[in-house]
Parts: C-alpha cells; sequence; structure tokens
C-alpha cells in the first residue's frame, strides 16, 4: 500500500523525462503532439500546451507510438474519443471535407486553365508581334 | 488633460467630416489643410492619452484597466495602444497621418483626383473616429478612481511588443490610403499609367511596416510564448497574412498598368481589397469570433460594428468597382509567356493563396454553424498553402526574366533542367548526409533557388559589374526582396525539418547531454523586477570550445495575476538553442526541474529573409535617379 502510495507521488515526475528512446519514433511522436489540440485550452496543439489533460494526452500518444500504431490509427483513437475537433488536420472525407482540401487545388487550376484558354489565340500573336514591331525595346523593369 | 484629449477627437470627427466634404467636392486646397488640421488635432488628442499613461491617471479608466504604477516606463508609454480603446485610437491617428501624408507628398499632376482620394481617406477615418468616440472611446473617466491600476497583460509587456502594434497597423491602415486612391480613380474613370504610377509608393509604404510588423509579432511569440515555433497559423496571424498577399500581389500588378497600362481593373480590385482584408482581419481578431491565443481585446458588440464598417466600405468601392471595371479594358496586348504573364500568374498565386488562407481559417465558423466542430490548423496549411505558394517561388527566377509582350519560350527547358538538377542534388544530399526527408531536401533547393535566381537576373539585366551600381534603387530592391524569399524559404525549412526538442527534469548541479550539448543546471533563484518577480534557473551550456550562461525565468506578474515565460536563447551561427523553465517537481531525492529544450537550426534565416524583404521595399521606394534613361536602358 506505501509502495504504491509513493509511486503514485514519483509518477509525474518520472512523466516528464518519459521522451521515448528511441529518436525516430520520438520524432513521430513529436510531429502527432502537433497537430492534435488540447481540449482544454484557446488553440493549442498538445505540444504546447502546459494543461494536465495535455499532459496525459500527449503520453497517450507515445504509448501509443511505442506500442506500433500507425499514425493513422493514432489519429482515429483521438477523433473516436474526443470528435474531429481534436485535429488540427480536418478530415479529408465528405462534402465539408471535399470543399476544403479541394477548394484551393481547384480555383489554382481553374484560374490557370482561364488563363491559359483566353491567351490562346492566333489574332492575338499577330497583334502583339504588330506592337513588337513598333516598340523593338518592348521590356523595361 | 483627457477631456481636452475627447474634445481634439470630437474636433478631429468634424474636421475628417470637412475633409470628406472638402475632398469629394474636388477642393485640393482646402481638403490638404483640412488632412493636417486633422492629423494635427489627433496628434494631440492621442498626445493626452499618453500622457494619461506616464502620469499613471488612475481617473481615466482605459488607464486604471490597463496600467501600473510600477511598471517601466517604457511599457506605460507602449500600454497607450496595448488594449482595444488605446490601439482603435491609433488606427485613427495612423490614417489622419496618411491623409496628411498624402496631402504633402501626392504627385499626380491631377488635382481633382488628389482631392477625391483625400475625401475618400476623409470619409474612412469618420467611419474609424465615429466608432472610437461612440463604441469605444479611451477617454472615459471613473467618478472613483482605484489607487492602483489592473496592469498591462504581462505578455505585452515586451519590447518587440511595443513596437509591433504601430508597425502592423501602419500597413494595415495604409492600405486605407491605397483604397482611397482607388475609389477616387474609379470615381473618375481613370485608372491608367498615371493612377499606378501615383499609387504604387504608397502601397509600398503600407507593405513594409506591414511586413516588419508581421515579422517582429512572429519574433515575439517565438521568444516570449516559450513553444519554440514562430509561425502557428492561428487565426490572429492568418488575419495580418491575407492583407499582406493581396498586398504582395498588388505590388506585382501595379508594374503591369504602370509599364503596360493594362490589367488595370484587376490592380483596382486589389486595391480595394487590400483595406477590406485589412479590416476583416481586425474584425476577427476583436470579435473574438475566433478562439486565438494572441486575441487580447475581445468584444462581440464591437464586432458586429466593424463588420458594417466593412460592408459599407467595402460594399461601396466594389460596387463603384463593378460600375466603372467593364470601362477598364485596353492596354499593350500580350502573350501568356511574357512579363506580363508571368506577373498575372504571380497574381493568381497569391489570390488563390490569400483564398486558402481565409478559407481555413473561417471554415471551423462555417462548420459550426453546420453543427460539425472540426479544427483547421497547421498540417492543412502545409499541404494546400505551400504548395500553391511554391508553384510561384519555383517559377520565380525562370520567368522574371521574360521581356513584355513576348518572350522567348525557349530558354525556359534548360531553366527546367537547371532546377531539377538542383532539387535532385539537395535531396541526395539531404538523404544521405543530412539524413533529412527527401522533401526537405527539395525545400532546401528552392531557397537556394530563389537566391541564385535573384542573383542571375540582376546579373543578366547588368552584364558589367560597374553597370550595378547604376541601376534605379527599384531593381535593386526587388533583387533583395526576392532573395529575402529564398533566404526566408531555406531558414522556414531547415527549422521545420531540422528541429529537435526535448523536455527534460534537473536537480541543481546535474547535467545532462542534449544533441552534442551539456547543459547543467547551477542554480535556481529567486529575484525581483520592478513589477513581477521570477524563478530564475542558471544553466551552463556548453559543447566544444563554447561556454555559456543562459537564465531563462518563469515570471509571476501580481498586478495581473498572471505568469508568463521569460526564454534564454543562445544564438550559434543562424541556429538557436533555446530554453523554457517549466515546473518545480518534488519528488524522490532532491527537487528538480523541467526545461523545455529546443535546437532550431537556421531559424535567424526567417527573420534575415523578413528583412530582407522589408529592406527591398524600402529601396524601391527611393526616388529614381536622375539619369532616367540609362536606368531603363540597362534594365531592358
Amino acid at each position: 500500500m506505501i509502495k504504491v502510495l509513493i509511486l503514485s507521488c514519483v509518477w509525474p515526475f518520472l512523466q516528464v523525462a518519459a521522451t521515448l528512446d528511441d529518436p525516430a519514433a520520438e520524432a513521430r511522436a513529436q510531429d502527432l503532439m502537433r497537430e492534435i489540440r488540447c481540449v482544454a485550452c484557446e488553440n493549442e496543439p498538445i505540444s504546447q500546451s502546459g494543461s494536465e489533460i495535455a499532459a496525459d494526452m500527449r503520453a497517450r500518444v507515445r504509448d501509443m507510438v511505442s506500442q506500433g500504431y500507425s499514425d493513422e490509427e493514432i489519429r482515429d483513437w483521438f477523433v473516436a474519443r474526443y470528435g474531429a475537433f481534436v485535429l488540427f488536420r480536418p478530415p479529408v472525407g465528405g462534402l465539408s471535407g471535399g470543399l476544403l482540401w479541394g477548394l484551393p487545388f481547384f480555383l489554382f487550376l481553374a484560374g490557370a486553365g482561364a488563363l491559359i484558354l483566353q491567351r490562346r489565340n492566333g489574332s492575338l500573336i499577330d497583334e502583339v508581334e504588330a506592337v513588337a514591331a513598333d516598340h523593338p525595346d518592348g521590356s523595361g523593369e | 488633460m483627457i477631456e481636452a484629449g475627447h474634445f481634439l477627437a470630437c474636433l478631429s470627427l468634424t474636421l475628417s467630416l470637412g475633409l470628406a466634404y472638402a475632398g469629394l467636392r474636388g477642393d485640393r486646397g482646402l481638403a490638404g489643410r483640412l488632412a493636417f488640421g486633422l492629423f494635427a488635432a489627433l496628434g494631440l488628442s492621442f498626445l493626452t492619452l499618453i500622457n494619461a499613461f506616464l502620469t499613471s491617471d488612475f481617473s481615466v479608466e482605459l488607464v486604471a484597466k490597463n496600467s501600473h504604477t510600477l511598471k517601466p516606463l517604457l511599457y506605460k508609454f507602449a500600454g497607450t495602444w496595448g488594449n482595444h480603446e488605446g490601439s482603435m485610437a491609433l488606427w485613427c491617428l495612423v490614417m489622419a497621418g496618411f491623409a496628411a501624408a498624402g496631402a504633402q507628398w501626392m504627385r499626380s499632376g491631377r488635382p481633382d483626383f488628389e482631392a477625391r482620394a483625400l475625401g475618400v481617406q476623409g470619409l474612412l477615418t469618420s467611419g474609424a473616429l465615429a466608432y472610437l468616440l461612440f463604441a469605444s472611446s479611451p477617454f472615459l473617466r471613473l467618478d472613483q478612481p482605484p489607487l492602483q491600476g489592473a496592469d498591462l497583460n504581462p505578455l505585452l509587456q515586451d519590447p518587440a511588443l511595443a513596437a509591433h502594434p504601430p508597425m502592423l497597423y501602419l500597413g494595415y491602415v495604409g492600405y486605407s490610403f491605397v483604397f482611397a486612391m482607388a475609389a477616387a480613380g474609379l470615381m473618375e474613370g481613370r485608372i491608367d499609367r498615371v493612377w499606378a504610377r501615383s499609387v504604387r509608393p504608397w502601397a509600398m509604404a503600407a507593405f513594409v511596416p506591414l511586413t516588419l510588423g508581421i515579422g517582429l509579432g512572429s519574433y515575439w511569440a517565438y521568444y516570449e510564448l516559450g513553444w519554440g515555433g514562430w509561425w502557428f497559423w492561428d487565426p490572429v496571424e492568418n488575419a495580418s497574412l491575407m492583407p499582406w498577399l493581396v498586398g504582395a500581389a498588388f505590388l506585382h500588378s501595379v508594374v503591369v498598368t504602370e509599364k503596360r497600362d493594362s490589367l488595370r481593373a484587376w490592380t483596382a480590385l486589389l486595391a480595394v481589397m487590400a483595406f477590406c482584408f485589412s479590416i476583416l482581419g481586425a474584425f476577427l481578431v476583436r470579435s473574438g469570433l475566433l478562439t486565438s491565443v494572441h486575441a487580447f481585446a475581445v468584444d462581440p458588440t464591437r464586432g458586429a460594428l466593424l463588420l458594417a464598417g466593412l460592408l459599407a466600405y467595402g460594399g461601396g468601392a466594389l460596387g463603384l468597382f463593378a460600375l466603372r471595371a467593364p470601362h477598364l479594358q485596353g492596354g499593350a496586348p500580350h502573350l501568356m509567356v511574357s512579363r506580363e504573364g508571368a506577373l498575372i500568374g504571380n497574381n493568381l498565386v497569391l489570390s488563390v493563396a490569400t483564398l486558402t488562407v481565409l478559407l481555413g481559417t473561417l471554415f471551423p465558423l462555417v462548420a459550426e454553424a453546420f453543427g460539425q466542430a472540426l479544427s483547421v490548423g497547421e498540417p492543412y496549411f502545409n499541404l494546400t498553402f505551400t504548395p500553391i505558394m511554391a508553384v510561384a517561388l519555383i517559377a520565380l527566377p525562370v520567368v522574371q526574366a521574360w521581356s513584355w509582350g513576348k518572350a522567348d519560350w525557349t530558354l525556359v527547358w534548360r531553366w527546367a533542367l537547371g532546377f531539377l538538377a538542383v532539387v535532385g542534388a539537395f535531396m541526395l544530399a539531404g538523404v544521405a548526409l543530412w539524413e533529412i526527408p527527401l522533401l526537405s531536401g527539395a525545400g532546401f533547393a528552392l531557397g537556394v533557388w530563389l537566391v541564385f535566381g535573384a542573383a542571375r537576373e540582376i546579373w543578366r539585366r547588368a552584364g558589367r559589374v560597374d553597370r550595378l551600381w547604376r541601376f534605379p534603387a527599384r531593381v535593386w530592391g526587388m533583387t533583395l526582396a526576392h532573395a529575402g524569399l529564398g533566404v526566408f524559404t531555406l531558414g522556414a525549412v531547415g527549422e521545420t525539418a531540422l528541429r529537435f526538442h526535448t523536455t527534460l527534469a534537473l536537480a541543481e548541479g546535474q547535467s545532462v547531454e542534449v544533441a552534442g550539448w551539456t547543459v547543467q543546471l547551477d542554480d535556481v533563484e529567486a529575484i525581483e523586477g520592478p513589477n513581477w518577480y521570477a524563478d530564475r534557473a542558471s544553466l551552463t551550456v556548453s559543447r566544444a570550445g563554447e561556454t555559456v550562461l543562459l537564465q531563462p525565468q518563469k515570471r509571476i506578474y501580481p498586478a495581473a495575476r498572471m505568469p508568463t515565460t521569460e526564454t534564454a536563447i543562445h544564438s550559434f551561427g543562424t541556429s538557436d538553442l533555446y530554453l523554457a523553465l517549466g515546473d518545480r517537481r518534488t519528488g524522490e531525492g532532491a527537487a528538480r526541474w523541467t526545461f523545455e529544450i529546443f535546437i532550431n537550426p537556421m531559424i535567424s534565416l526567417v527573420y534575415w529573409g523578413v528583412c530582407l524583404i522589408g529592406l527591398g521595399g524600402v529601396l524601391s521606394l527611393l526616388p529614381r535617379r536622375g539619369s532616367g534613361a540609362d536606368g531603363g536602358r540597362a534594365a531592358g
């Protein structure tokens, strides 16, 4: 009984330095901690937060990494427990995911496509060449 | 005293309404005089506010809420704008300052246009002043002044944060004058080369302080928050990034309008949008709509007023734009492969990047409205914003050599091969020598590519060493800014790929090996400052031939009842060894202190890059030297 009491006192201090021994695994754990949101704070990943729950969540990430779970499995575990809110990497699936992840690339490709189509006609080339002939020094700064 | 300030602010509102009236009627002379009067009255009013803070006049509500007699003088002074009301007063003052500067230095040769621009600026200032006086007055007295103030948020008691808001506001509010000039040009239906030439310096005058202001804010977050990072994709950071991106797009498109008289509608639109994004930023930050670690003055009702202002000004200007845009066609024709095409490509990337930041920032709000709680953070922006921006950065060294109208397309293949060679070399070296991921190697290659590209471009234009010194400052400005982008990229990639972080628990006298450094905790002592007390750890940090003493602190500000971390940073080369003091842990044996220790390689390149971009902007503001023809020739 006394042993248990002592252990429970020592536990938090042991936990501080409990980084993983394998540097690659530790780096993976830290990357994950940067994208998991502390559920008790304003807008901080658990890698930064000083709150108790964040410390527990960090310990959980390290645990799962050392037990050989994949990044995806760890993210899923946190989402199942706290909801999609907990990930700074919003889910890709569904309407909202498609919109959020797809829109930037769609806008970029659509914009580029529209610009290229607009400039691809023969008369324009003649026109530019006519102007260039008028002003041989067609460049500036 | 403060009543005099209040009176002067009311007088300023009258003056700015007068400025709006005189300016919009086209009276350049009267508008100019009113602009000077406005700036003087508001300046004096702001001085009474500063005075109240410096003398700790706690009968003024704002001072009682945000100051303290024991606060160091610098922070009493800077505390004037370290709160919502004071910062809005600063906002108004900068707006009036731009009106006065415009009255003095606008050179378009079109008095009607200048008068209208001043008039619109007067209109904008009236709105801001009305908001200041009626919704967030800093001039209120307390019936029963307290003996002591509640102190400024200690996180803000920092030299970088004293300079950060004025810088940021010079940028945000500077775009109000660009907006005013765009509105004036649209009213006249004359968005042309003369217009472009007269607006460009003002856009640059806003862009440079905005760049430096964002840099300062980021540097502050780096060493004050104790998290070891410098950019968190936090809504408040995003709010300042959006006007910066739009402003950068404008600086590129306005060149097309100035040189070739084309892209006129688009340039005018960007001029309007830069300021709209500034107000949107203020709205997002101040309304408390988005949760953020940086938001310090939050009030939803004020948010509603800011939103109304945004809709009124933005809507008005966009309406005007819709009316005039169809008449703003024309200019010299060009093909896609031309300097115009390159600058349009730049604008496409910057616009999509801005919309991506906007989407990522607002999406959680929209999702919440549909009953879905989610977070958008760093991983999202790294996978969307970053690759889209990378397209522009890869292309930059190639396309900046393109000439106006129609460029030589055939050289592109040689450039593409060159780029692939650089990327391949860095990826190989990255994997084989530095043990970093392939993508980080490619990131380094991109940084080097940009610096090389900037040097290559100015050499291409010069061809001879002695010609380099005869370029207009503007060419050097562009070169430095583009090189700065490369330096920034190197720093950002280096820090992300190579950073090291761990948490230590040390007892006094204990030492430990971390990433090649020996870290020894000598002692931890209690110390006291003017308005705080702290635990200060002394650590001897050493590696071969190098020993330094680092003293991170954990401070308590009793008046504000808030702790802060004061990190200790040892810079070596471009890298930082960064220490933040954590808690004291008692357990078995001696008490231990926890430390967060970060090694941040190449981090100073991030800040040097930002400085170079700012310096490039300053250079391009310098007036042209006499022999303009020669400069133009050399640049051809």
